[in-house]
């Protein structure tokens, strides 16, 4: 009874959210002061410190590490002053939570038709989450992109077209990876069915033709104009170092250092043993430098065009799922990416409904990180040599699980009815 | 060629003036228990032309080397650098050097040192006080446990037929240190080598006499004396030049000086008995990937003045990286029993595997959070109670190997009191004066060191810590594994996505397989 009630009124949900939020950040107020071990984020200082470099006119990429645009070192900028507006950033990031909560909530209620309850329960998988609220309560910018991601989605089932390319071009530039969504979007926004249908017999040309269709159109020219409207400002304040921090550092990086990649024990393998025989040819095929072309089919070609027109939110899950497992490098925080969409797909899922297949991918979910976490610590701690076969196995593992949860979620989209009622009750708004 | 041979008596009870004979154009030494200073004066001219050319190359150049052997310090050689190869140089603003420093470190020191090309294995000295324009301007380091390389390339291309010549090099296989100068304004190298101890581990039982014509030998055989001014030593003694002196003269002077001995009442007693102070250096284990530099001293270490600060000055081989962004934080460096990260140059970069760091590596300098100076009090309260400062470091990763773990060296830091002297620019008048170790340039020229000896005991002055690498004879399925897992995954998701009906049906479901593309 305490449970549904609790459901019942977003007051008490958002409340609650608040509060979480703010107990994680007065308690890492709390440990910074006095313990040595910080509750804050490595990242976060990172931020602060090219806040500060901003501050004095310098370039944020003054500091070391810092990858990200400078607009983020921007919004940083209060942090410089003194006192508790050091944790101005963590404040942000944690109210972006509840707002990114708030847009699922309303995605839920108005574009999925759930009760308030219903919705209310489901937003809690982001809004209630420990997870969520730690990282950004940390200082992580990952929660800031839940707010440009969400509001991306909303605006697209709200048919707000330019407002929605330009939260694309936006939040391509703040992050790259949601480039993946433009093809999604744009695949789902069909004028009609009929269309569909009788364009089967038609000529390539006319297809393509009756493909541009203007809202495609408006799209993808907001899209693009916010993106290169927000490098060109950037490069001119910013140059090369911007260019080279925030996009071809992720050409050129090697990540070596371990981590859930099932490439890692590969690319640390080949880029050793290329750096020790620079002369004399390569005797490895480096196939692993293709390992973009499976991710970027998957996330970014086939996943859109077989899903994105019967229910786009849990495309952009899939999608999203697909680019962080077959990604080169892979954190636990990349698990955000894909979390911030749970709540559009898991109430008509497989991993619902069936308590058996819900349960058994969860606890393998988590069995595959606890068993590279375990490996991970031997190595790093222990000095244990871990690589192959423990690392290596359980990454391959983690993979395979993940693999599997992905073929779930893509079948219970594929089962779908073509694109429900979204739009038409988005229309209604 | 000018040379300068000064022996340092242990124990001034054990000398007498009979020890020494002077006949015609040498001198020999009859038991004399000694630390022994070789300083080798030598014009370009007087260098193969090879030699003579690759210095050229330099505006300044100065190479110090250390061994890892433990020995004990006697004024004025007390200053110290980190066990290996040090190498500080200016290059010609005129000549661009690239590889030059290389090539000649690879013929002399070894193949094996890291260095692909001067201006990328190099790194930028940095200079706090811009007024001690001494400094050279770029650094290399790499950890040579041995001259035996040296000696061989220099009794090969330097002394060729000539027997005594290779002998005195081969002396050098037992040197503690050695150091090479050259700077472009005297044209001429300077070698200076120093032994503790007698080659026979006891006296010193040889004769000096002049090598050839136009060469200058002078021998000093020196014994501490009392000094009236406290910042300044004091010796007496005798000294020698050969083919003018009839017999040794005695002499008597004191000097200020740069490196001080940390013992404050000793005057001419000799090892480390007296000085209170020392340190030793582990990694506790297990090191895994973030091992940990702790730096242990036999009791709390109180300051021999008020204005004295320990520091501790690192050299980290590019394997090793310190992450300066950690001692930003008065809590963590306190837990450390640091007090601050004063100056880090050369290889930072944190992201980097150690196959793609061209840099030799890092230098750091820290300053140890002693506690304060307070006369006469606390003393008995940490007596006997050891004390440790820590420093957090992080391993790259190396390159696989046919092993599971690699080892590497990790050559003991150096440890010193800097303190506030007096009268700072009468330190290079000290004819013992010693330059250019990499740290003396973080500091004001109004700086005295008194140096903290390492205790080494029975062992060495380098550390060897095992990284865990990938195995490769592990590894073979790696490829094909990976790469496997991956197209069949693909695949399946492929089939998952576009496959027959019989996909779909498997999850119950009202819109089944209706709208397929």
């Amino acid at each position: 009874m305490a449970i549904s009630s609790f459901f019942n009124s977003p007051r008490t949900v958002f409340s609650a959210a608040t509060l979480l939020r703010a107990g994680f950040l007065l308690y890492g107020l709390f440990q910074d002061a006095f313990s040595p071990m910080k509750y804050t984020d490595i990242d976060y200082f990172v931020f602060t410190d090219a806040a500060h470099f901003i501050a004095q006119g310098k370039s944020p990429y003054a500091r070391d590490t810092y990858r990200y645009t400078p607009l983020l070192a921007w919004l940083m900028y209060p942090t410089t002053w003194p006192g508790f507006w050091f944790s101005f950033g963590k404040v942000l990031f944690a109210i972006g939570d509840i707002v990114t909560g708030w847009m699922m909530f309303r995605i839920l209620r108005t574009h999925q038709n759930m009760s308030q309850e219903r919705a209310l329960k489901y937003a809690s998988i982001w809004l209630l989450n420990p997870m969520v609220a730690t990282i950004s309560t940390r200082g992580s910018s990952e929660g800031l992109l839940g707010v440009f991601v969400t509001a991306l989605l909303w605006a697209v089932l709200a048919e707000r077209i330019p407002l929605a390319g330009f939260l694309l071009g936006f939040a391509v530039h703040f992050k790259i990876y949601p480039f993946i969504y433009a093809a999604s979007i744009v695949w789902s926004l069909d004028d009609n069915r009929k269309n569909r249908v009788t364009s089967v017999s038609s000529s390539p040309i006319t297809q393509a033709i009756k493909f541009l269709t203007p809202r495609r159109l408006v799209l993808a020219a907001y899209s693009l104009l916010a993106f290169s409207a927000l490098n060109a400002v950037m490069y001119l304040a910013y140059e090369w170092p911007f260019l080279e921090h925030s996009y071809f550092y992720h050409l050129v990086r090697i990540d070596h250092r371990h981590n859930f990649s099932p490439y890692n024990i590969l690319l640390y393998l080949n880029s050793s043993l290329r750096a020790d025989s620079a002369t004399h040819a390569s005797s490895s095929m480096e196939l692993e430098r293709l390992a973009f072309v499976p991710q970027l089919l998957l996330s970014a070609v086939m996943i859109p065009l077989a899903l994105a027109k019967k229910d786009l939110p849990s495309t952009m899950l899939a999608q999203t799922f697909a680019f962080v497992t077959f990604n080169k490098v892979c954190t636990s925080q990349y698990f955000l990416w894909y979390m911030m969409f749970l709540p559009y797909y898991l109430p008509d899922s497989t991993l619902l409904r069936s308590r058996r297949i819900g349960i058994t991918s969860l606890v393998l979910w988590v069995l595959g990180q606890a068993a590279w976490l375990h490996q991970g610590f031997q190595l790093e701690f222990n000095g244990q040599s871990t690589f192959v076969p423990g690392l290596w196995g359980s990454s391959v593992l983690f993979f395979g699980i993940n693999v599997g949860i992905l073929s779930i979620i893509i079948r219970d989209i594929r089962s779908k009815e073509s694109s429900k009622s979204y739009v038409k009750a988005g229309k209604s708004t | 060629m000018k040379q300068r041979i000064t022996y340092i008596v242990s124990d001034p009870d054990t000398f007498r003036p009979e020890l020494l004979d002077v006949k015609h154009a040498s001198i020999t030494l009859k038991k004399v228990q000694a630390a022994k200073e070789r300083k080798v004066t030598i014009g370009l001219g007087e260098l193969p032309e090879q030699l003579a050319k690759a210095f050229e190359q330099w505006h300044e150049l100065h190479i110090r080397w250390a061994s890892s052997k433990p020995y004990p310090s006697i004024p004025p050689f007390i200053s110290r650098v980190t066990p290996g190869l040090h190498v500080f140089f200016t290059p010609h603003k005129a000549k661009p050097t690239n590889g030059q420093l290389c090539d000649l470190l690879h013929s002399t020191f070894g193949k094996e040192l890291k260095c692909s090309s001067t201006s990328e294995a190099a790194t930028k000295l940095p200079i706090l006080s811009e007024r001690f324009s001494m400094s050279a301007s770029s650094q290399y380091y790499s950890y040579v446990p041995t001259l035996a390389n040296l000696v061989n390339y220099v009794q090969e291309k330097v002394c060729g037929e000539k027997k005594r010549c290779k002998e005195e090099v081969g002396e050098l296989l037992e040197a503690d240190y050695l150091d090479v100068d050259y700077d472009a304004i005297s044209h001429a190298v300077v070698l200076n080598a120093f032994w503790s101890t007698a080659l026979d581990g006891d006296s010193w039982a040889e004769t000096i006499s002049v090598p050839g014509k136009g060469q200058s030998v002078e021998v000093g055989v020196l014994m501490h004396e009392t000094r009236p001014d406290p910042e300044d030593i004091g010796f007496g003694g005798f000294l020698t030049v050969l083919g003018q002196d009839k017999a040794p003269k005695p002499t008597r002077f004191q000097t200020p000086t740069r490196h001080y001995p940390l013992s404050s009442t000793s005057t001419a007693t000799s090892d480390a008995e007296t000085s209170s102070l020392t340190y030793s250096t582990s990694f506790a284990p297990p090191t895994g990937l973030h091992p940990t530099l702790t730096l242990t001293f036999p009791t709390s270490p109180i300051p021999p003045n008020p204005t004295c600060k320990l520091h501790t000055h690192l050299t980290l081989p590019s394997y090793l990286i310190l992450d300066k962004y950690q001692f930003t934080d008065s809590l963590f460096l306190a837990s450390h029993n640091l007090k601050s990260l004063h100056s880090i140059s050369g290889a930072t970069d944190l992201e980097a595997p150690d196959w793609v760091v061209e840099q030799w590596g890092s230098a750091v300098l820290f300053e140890l959070a002693v506690a304060e100076f307070v006369e006469g009090e606390d003393e008995g309260e940490n007596e006997g109670k050891e004390w440790n400062a820590t420093v957090p470091l992080h391993l790259r990763y190396l390159p696989a190997a046919e092993s599971s773990h690699t080892s590497v060296p990790v050559p003991w830091p150096v440890v010193f009191w800097a303190c506030r002297a007096e009268e700072g620019t009468k330190m290079s008048v000290n004819p013992f004066d010693r330059l250019h170790l990499g740290y003396e340039g973080l500091f004001g020229p109004k700086t005295r060191f008194m140096h903290v000896e390492p205790q080494g005991g029975q062992g060495k002055l380098v550390e060897w810590i095992d990284v865990p690498v990938l195995d490769l004879r592990k590894a073979k399925w790696v490829e094909v594994g990976t790469i496997g897992a991956v197209i069949v995954a693909f695949l399946g998701l492929v089939w998952v996505l576009f496959g027959g009906k019989s996909a779909a049906k498997k999850v119950e479901s009202k819109g089944e397989g209706k709208k397929k593309q």
